[in-house]
C-alpha cells in the first residue's frame, strides 16, 4: 500500500513503545514506593534523613510517570483517548463518592477496620480497569 | 453521520488494518468509525478526505439532514 502506507506501522509501533515506556516508569515508582514505605523500617531504622531521601525519590520517578503516561495518552487515537478520558472520569467519580462515606463509616466507626488509602487505590485500580475494558469493547 | 469509508475501502482492496495505517490511527478506531459507532474528528475527516482524493462531504453525511 504504498500510496497511502508513509506512516505504515507508525501509530502501532509508536503506541507499542509509549505502552513499554509506562510499563517500565510503573515498574520504577512501585519500587521506589515500596522503598519509601519499607525502607525506613527495614533498611534505615527510620533515619529521617535516609526517608527524607526516598520520599524525594519517589516524588521524582512519580514525576516522570506522570510524563510517561501524559506523551502515552497524547500520542492515542481519538477513539482510544476517548476510551482513557471516559474511565479517568468513571475512575475519579467512583473515587469521590466512595471516598467520602468511607472516611465517614471509619471516623464514626461504622466499619471495624481503618480507612486506609490503600482500599482506595484498589477501587480505582479496579474501576479503570474495567471501565476502559467496556469502553474497549463497546467501540469494538 | 454516516459514511462510505468501508464502500471506498473496499474499492481499493485494502484491509482496515491498511486503512488505519495510512490514517495513523488504530484498527478499532477505523472499524468503529465504519460501523457508526464512533464520529472522526475534521482533522481525522480531512485526512480520510486527502487520502480518498474526495472532499469531507463526499465520504462523511449528516444523518439528520436531507442532501
Amino acid at each position: 500500500m504504498n500510496q497511502t502506507g508513509q506512516l505504515e506501522g507508525g501509530y502501532n509501533s509508536r503506541t507499542r513503545a509509549n505502552v513499554i515506556r509506562l510499563f517500565y516508569w510503573n515498574g520504577a515508582w512501585v519500587a521506589a514506593t515500596a522503598l519509601m514505605a519499607f525502607g525506613p523500617k527495614f533498611l534505615w531504622n527510620k533515619a529521617s534523613v535516609f526517608t527524607l531521601l526516598a520520599v524525594g525519590l519517589d516524588l521524582a520517578v512519580g514525576a516522570g510517570m506522570i510524563v510517561a503516561n501524559k506523551k502515552y495518552i497524547a500520542e492515542l487515537d481519538e477513539l482510544q483517548r476517548k476510551v482513557q478520558l471516559d474511565s479517568m472520569g468513571i475512575t475519579l467519580g467512583v473515587a469521590l463518592i466512595a471516598g467520602v462515606p468511607f472516611s465517614v463509616m471509619d471516623a464514626y466507626h461504622v466499619i471495624p477496620f481503618h480507612a486506609d488509602i490503600a482500599y482506595l487505590l484498589i477501587l480505582m485500580s479496579l474501576t479503570f480497569a474495567v471501565s476502559s475494558l467496556f469502553g474497549t469493547w463497546r467501540y469494538r | 453521520m454516516k459514511n462510505r469509508l468501508k464502500v471506498l475501502r473496499a474499492e481499493r482492496d485494502w484491509t482496515q488494518a491498511q486503512l488505519a495505517d495510512a490514517l495513523d490511527v488504530s484498527r478499532q478506531t477505523v472499524n468503529a468509525i465504519e460501523t457508526g459507532k464512533f464520529d472522526p474528528s475534521l482533522p481525522l475527516a480531512f485526512r480520510a478526505a486527502r487520502l480518498f482524493g474526495l472532499r469531507i462531504e463526499e465520504i462523511f453525511h449528516d444523518e439528520d439532514r436531507a442532501v
